[in-house]
Formats: structure tokens, sequence, C-alpha cells
């Protein structure tokens, strides 16, 4: 380790903001050396340039399928309809469980009772059996119809036409990703000072007001890291759209060009490399939501402010 | 304006509140008149705050009536009995008082600006460029001219402080209610806030206070009342209240804040 040495500079002669000649001398400081650093990134250096080697050159990695395969008409659409589910499921679950936090908060027992019942239900119950009963909805029920409770029926149709297997697959990703995430979000609004609330009541502000205009804007601040979490997590769950079944996911796409040809390990590198990509891109949204969001938190204090 | 009765803004007859079995409040009479600035002082606990908090509904008065310019507050009264309003009718009765916290209480994730407008443009629908400059000029007027642009956590606490009267003032509101406005604030910081406060008595403005600054209530206060166990112990002009209180309670207190 070198020693911290401290300098003294001659006269800068410099101005500060006020204009007036600056009658200090900055310390000239050397900087602490990390010579252990170096040693680490050699070392780390050569053990990747080594693993790299060993796994490009191996040839039960079978990296000529892998290249065939990896923009292969049928696994981009695999990664198509995984980036859908993704991003459908996603959308239907987050506005269904702000629902859930504002019914459960709203002190009305039956909206309070009805979304209690939901969390505990869907979170209580594997994800795998909600996709399978969702998929054997239409053989369960056959006909979907609107009727007078115990009177004539008014109108009917057959289930299978409602849903389809993409539809149960949304649903049961869906329904069940509220239920996470509304626990995620209650937690995230029960962060805020009670003190928000009330001073959005003085101004005489209504309960939708209050919800819209001061809570969810700023709890979206804490709920946004776990929510691109689940989001990652709702990516890789849709490989059990299986279940339904939905056969037109990317995983179900790689297995069945593996089982077709016998190598699974190229395949599974093929769909490993999409997850990755799809989960950078996600990231990257994720920054520039949590930038949004961070607003007159993450500014930085000016000369004076509190702290 | 001491002396002459004054046509009351502020009105409430034995007002109790309980907190489970915890009676914070028993029997409160107190009326303040219209441009009149009444302060409660007193030891901590003694229901001042929840006091004021009944008066803009953040608490719910579990006996008694309260009225703003002659309104029964949260309920209609039909034949005698008592009809909780809406959570709609009672935001829009909120609109009339404004409040001021110790805690502040601005939204961080809006600006100076932002804080001061929302409800003028959000609650009463006011054209957003009349807004900003209501909001600028009301920034002005509490002293923070040109840091509309700043957020909360970029402001001291005195300067916070102010955005959060003026926020309270945008709405403009029949009473302004403040609950120990410079308690949180360091020391050198308390007079910046005081100012203000005293330009809005000057201005006519119908104020009740809660504070623990006995010097200051002693020059802003047409009418000062002590409180203890959640009653008024004392209530009068300042002058008489602090040099010659009747009440042995009050004098303790007063030997200790003095």
């Amino acid at each position: 380790m070198s020693e911290t040495s401290i300098e003294l500079a001659g006269k800068g002669g410099q101005l500060d903001k006020g204009g007036k000649p600056q009658d200090f001398v900055r310390n000239e400081v050397v900087p602490r050396r990390h010579p252990g650093r170096w040693v680490a990134v050699a070392l780390i250096l050569v053990i990747c340039i080594q693993a790299a080697h060993g796994v490009a050159t191996n040839p039960n990695f079978h990296w000529a399928t892998y290249a065939e395969h990896l923009f292969s008409p049928f696994v981009l659409r695999g990664v198509g309809w995984t980036l859908l589910l993704t991003v459908i499921a996603m959308a239907i679950a987050i506005p269904l469980a702000l629902a859930l936090v504002i019914m459960r908060d709203s002190g009305n027992p039956i909206l309070g009772g009805v979304a209690w019942f939901w969390v505990w239900f869907f979170r209580g119950t594997p994800v795998y059996t909600q996709l399978a009963f969702w998929g054997l909805f239409a053989v369960l029920f056959p006909r979907i119809s609107l009727a007078v409770p115990f009177g004539p029926e008014l109108f009917s149709i057959d289930s299978r036409l409602i849903v389809t297997p993409a539809v149960a697959a949304i649903v049961g990703l869906s329904f069940n990703e509220s239920a996470y995430l509304a626990e995620i979000f209650r937690a995230g609004f029960r962060a805020i000072d009670r003190g928000q609330t009330e001073a959005a009541q003085a101004i005489g502000m209504s309960q939708a007001k209050i919800w819209r205009r001061i809570l969810i804007p700023q709890a979206m601040r804490t709920i946004i890291p776990p929510t691109g979490n689940e989001t990652i997590g709702m990516l890789k769950m849709t490989s059990l759209v299986l279940a339904v079944p939905f056969t037109l996911d990317l995983m179900f796409a790689t297995n069945a060009i593996a089982n077709r040809t016998y190598l699974p390990v190229p395949l599974l590198l093929v769909a490993a490399t999409w997850y990755l990509a799809i989960t950078s891109l996600l990231m990257v949204g994720q920054y520039y939501l949590e930038r949004h969001f961070g607003r007159g938190h993450d500014v930085i204090a000016v000369k004076g402010g509190p702290r | 304006m001491h002396g002459i009765p004054l046509k009351p803004t502020v009105e409430l007859q034995a007002v109790h509140k309980f907190y489970g079995d915890f009676h914070a409040l028993c029997g409160v009479d107190l009326t303040i008149g219209k441009g009149e600035v009444c302060v409660a002082i007193g030891p901590s606990g003694s229901g001042k705050s929840t006091l004021l908090r009944c008066i803009n509904q953040l608490e719910i008065v579990s006996a008694g009536r309260i009225s703003l310019n002659g309104e029964l507050q949260g309920y209609r009264e039909i034949d005698g009995r008592l009809h909780q309003l809406s959570a709609r009718q009672i935001a829009e009765q909120r609109r009339r008082t404004g409040m001021v916290f110790q805690r502040f209480n601005l939204f961080p994730h809006m600006t100076a600006l932002q804080n001061v407008t929302e409800g003028p443009v959000h609650v009463k629908g006011r054209p957003s460029k009349l807004a900003k400059e209501e909001g600028n000029a009301l920034l002005e007027r509490v002293g923070l001219g040109g840091l509309g642009n700043r957020y909360p956590n970029q402001l001291s606490g005195g300067q916070q402080q102010r955005v959060a009267i003026a926020r309270a003032l945008a709405m403009d509101p029949e009473v302004m209610l403040f609950d120990e406005p410079t308690s949180a604030l360091d020391p050198e910081l308390v007079g910046e806030v005081l100012d203000v406060i005293k330009d809005l008595a000057r201005a006519g403005m119908t104020m009740m206070l809660v504070t623990h600054e006995i010097g200051f209530a002693r020059e802003v206060a047409d009418h000062l009342v002590f409180m203890d166990n959640g009653a008024i112990v004392e209530s009068g002009r300042p002058q008489e209240v602090l040099s010659n209180p009747g009440e042995a309670r009050t004098r303790a207190f007063l030997s200790k804040v003095f």
C-alpha cells in the first residue's frame, strides 16, 4: 500500500462565487492506490478467458446448432409471444393490484373483504394449478351465459370462443401476479407519511384525487424496483403456460426443437440468451421509470437546505 | 378590535373527543370572531392540537358541535338529529379552512410552486396559468419569490413552512389553523415563519394557532386560551392571562416556560 501524501500547492489565486479572491489553498491530495484491485482484475480476467475458451471449444455445447436456431422464425415467434404474454399480463396485473389495494384501504368492509379473499386465494394456490384450471375452463363451463338469477337466460356463448389458450394463459398469469403486486403496493403506500394524506385533505381534496395526485406518485418510487423484479419473474413464469396448454412461448419452442434434434443444451442456451436479452431491455425501461418518479427525492440538496 | 363583539367565524359548543377510553377534549366552548387571532397554549397532551384538528375535521368530534360562519361542520341537522355528510361534502367544507402542520407536510414530489397551485388547480379547477401567477404572488408574499422551482428537500425548514402557509392561503380560506408551526424548526428559522404569521394577522386573517412561543402569543393574539387536560382552563386577552393568571395550573405552566 502506498502512503497518502498531501502537498501544499502554490496560492491558487482563484475567485469564489461571489468574485472575492479566495484566501485559502485547496489541498492537493494524491489519491490512495489500490494495487490489490489490479491483481484481482488480472486474476478474474485469466479465469474468465479460460472459462470462455473452455466453453467455446467444448463440442458438447454444439455452437453450430445454437447459431442455427438463435434467430430461427420458430424461436423468434416464441420470443414475441413470451414478451407479449409478459407485457399483457403485467398490464392487467398492475391496475388490478392497485384496485385491490384501494379496495382494502377504502374502509368499506365488503370491498376490503373481497380484496383480502382475492389475495389469499391467488397467492395461496400454485400458479401452475391455476393455469391448468383456466385451461380447463371450457371443459368445466362449456357455455358462458348471462341470465336473470334462477330466471330466463338472456345471452349465451361457447366458452371456447372466449377462453382461448392465450386468454387462459394471460388471465392465469395476471390474476396470480395481481395478488403478489397488491402486497408490494400496499407496502409502498404504507411507507408514505400519514401527514401527506392529511395535508391533501386539508386543502379539500377528494379521496380519489388524493390517491391519484399525492399517494400513487409518491409510492411509485418505492414500488418500481420490486415491480421490476416481478416483471422479470413474470418473463420466466410465462414458461409455465405449458400447463394451459399454450404452446407458442419461447420455452415451449426451444424445447420442441430440442426434442426433435435430441440436442437440449444448445437450445437451452438459445432460450437463456433471449431471456437475458429481454431482461436487459426491461432493466433499461426500469431505469428511466425510477429516474422519473425519483424527482424531489434524488435531487441533490442545495446549500442551506435541511440536513 | 378588542372588546368589540365580533361576528363569529368559528364556533365550538361543548366539544368532546374520545380516543378509545381517553378523554382528549372535555367540553370545549370557544368562539373565534372574524379577523380575530386566537392562540392556544398549554402543556403537551392538553388537547390543543386535537382541538385544531377537529375544526377542519381531521378528527371527528365525539360530542358537541363546530360551525364555521354559521354552517355546522360534518353533519346536517334535520329535526334535531345529526346526519353524517358525505366524504365529498366534508371535502368541500375543508376547502374553507387552511391548515399548517408542525411537520410542514409538503408534497415532496412537487416543486414549491406546484405545492401551492395543487389546491387551486386540482380542487377548485382554476386555470393553471392563472393559478401559477397567483401562486408566485403568494410565494413572493411569504418571502420566497424566485424559489418556486425548488423541491421541498432543496429548501430549509423555515422556507418549507412558508411554502406550506402559501399552500393553505392559495385556497383563500375563511380561517387559518396553525398546529405548532415552529416546533420542528431550528431556533434561527423560527422568526421568519412568525413574521409571515404576523403579517397575516395584520392583514385581518382569522386565525387559530397552537404554539409554545409564549412571547409570540402575547404579541399576536387577540384572544389567548390556556388548555390543560382537554379543557380550556383560562381564556382572555393575552396580557391578562399571561401577567395575571387566575388559575394555579396556568401559573404553574407559565413559571416553567418563562
